[in-house]
């Protein structure tokens, strides 16, 4: 039995947190859910439980208690409180993985929430990915890929261990400015899909 | 949150104010809670671990299932399977924390990373691998020479804060006795305290 990872997500209750809590609590892992409506996040741990989830699911108030304990954090919640939460969190992120999920945020202009994220945890390991999970059928493959970014090659390859882990393929992209790209991706896909007229591909 | 880790090391070397906030960006601060493992036997050990809060042990599994714990440690102390996180080899310990714990973590990387940057911990580190290199010795020594008693009486010596936070069947496996044999010893020590 291999050693068993925490792994934090905050605004797990967040739309774009869906996919990865649903792939996630399919391993062997254990996963704190922050959220702001604890109601809502206990809601979500009883499905989850109640679909057959593998991970070990725990409900947390506290981000920066979660993050302590973590190996990995996730924040899923909009880029608007990123500085809230880096706030709480710093001194329990250093050195750790930080997942950016959020796509393009419009009050950063220029750049991108994940490199924005990166300034305001400085010594964490921020890599962007998780928002970008539906582009096989753009490039006529069958597993479908997740396109990841970042700065630190040990944090990316845990990520792309992850992402793995999930049933997806990971696709390194390059450093964290590609994140720019990445955030912006969903909106480019779909467009693009409807001119393939392939639709929106759907999760797996 | 690295005041025990500050504290070690100001035992050994000095260390500016600007020293003790880079000391910082290279330890993973990491909660665990109570039974949880740090490590398995079997993962690579990524990291050497350093106690601020709490207490855990290391230790190996036979093909029997039995547990033969090799080391406690509690706030102060470093714990980790030195060969796998120098070697990269597989972990052959497992180390599961047996009080809710605080603990900093360094990877080989930080390590490196570290020493560059502040070589006087190289001399922290040689100091404190002497140390081991001692107390592993005084441990063979222990265990081929002493008898179950000496032993316990040794422990209650040199770490009265294991005995009396550590469950006895850990203890006992640390000994390399049964936990029996730990009872019957630890009734004869509170006998002739008392009668003495």
């Amino acid at each position: 039995m291999g050693t068993v990872r925490t792994i934090a997500i905050i605004g797990a209750t967040e739309e774009g947190a869906a996919a990865i809590v649903r792939s996630l609590a399919k391993n062997n892992v254990r996963l704190l859910l922050i959220a702001n409506d604890h109601q809502k996040a206990s809601a979500l741990k009883d499905r989850l439980e109640n679909d057959g989830a593998k991970a070990e699911l725990l409900v947390m108030e506290c981000a920066r208690e979660a993050s302590w304990e973590a190996d990995m954090i996730v924040i899923a919640t909009p880029y608007d409180v990123y500085g809230e939460i880096a706030g709480r969190i710093r001194p329990v992120a250093t050195g750790k993985v930080v997942i950016s999920i959020p796509g393009r945020a419009a009050s950063c202009p220029g750049t991108s929430a994940a490199e924005e994220l990166q300034k305001l945890l400085p010594y964490s390991k921020i890599v962007k990915t998780f928002n970008t999970e539906v582009i096989s059928p753009l490039t006529g493959g069958n597993q479908p890929e997740l396109l990841i970014a970042g700065n630190s090659g040990d944090a990316v390859d845990a990520v792309a261990d992850l992402v793995r882990s999930t049933g997806l393929r990971p696709v390194v992209v390059g450093d964290l400015t590609l994140s720019r790209e990445l955030e912006a991706m969903p909106l480019k896909v779909l467009n693009l899909a409807i001119k393939r007229k392939s639709g929106w591909p759907g999760h797996h | 949150m690295h005041e025990k880790l500050t504290e070690s090391i100001e035992k050994k070397i000095t260390i500016s104010p600007d020293e003790k906030e880079l000391l910082k960006r290279f330890f993973i601060p990491k909660k665990i809670r109570k039974r949880q493992y740090l490590l398995n036997a079997g993962d690579v050990s990524l990291y050497i671990t350093f106690v601020e809060k709490g207490l855990l042990r290391s230790f190996s599994a036979d093909d029997e299932g039995h547990e033969h714990v090799v080391q406690f440690a509690c706030e102060g102390w470093w714990i980790s399977d030195m060969n796998s996180f120098l070697s990269g080899d597989p972990a052959i310990y497992n180390i599961e924390a047996i009080e809710d714990s605080e603990l900093l973590m360094l990877s080989k990387s930080g390590m490196d990373e570290l020493l560059d940057r502040m070589p006087k911990m190289e001399r922290y580190f040689r100091l404190l691998m002497q140390n081991h290199i001692v107390a592993l010795q005084r441990r063979i020594i222990a265990s081929l020479s002493y008898s179950a008693e000496e032993k316990y009486m040794k422990l209650m010596d040199v770490s009265p804060d294991i005995i009396s936070r550590v469950p006895q069947q850990h203890i006992a496996s640390y000994l390399g006795i049964t936990p029996e044999t730990l009872s019957r010893i630890r009734r004869q020590v509170a006998t002739r305290r008392q009668t003495s």
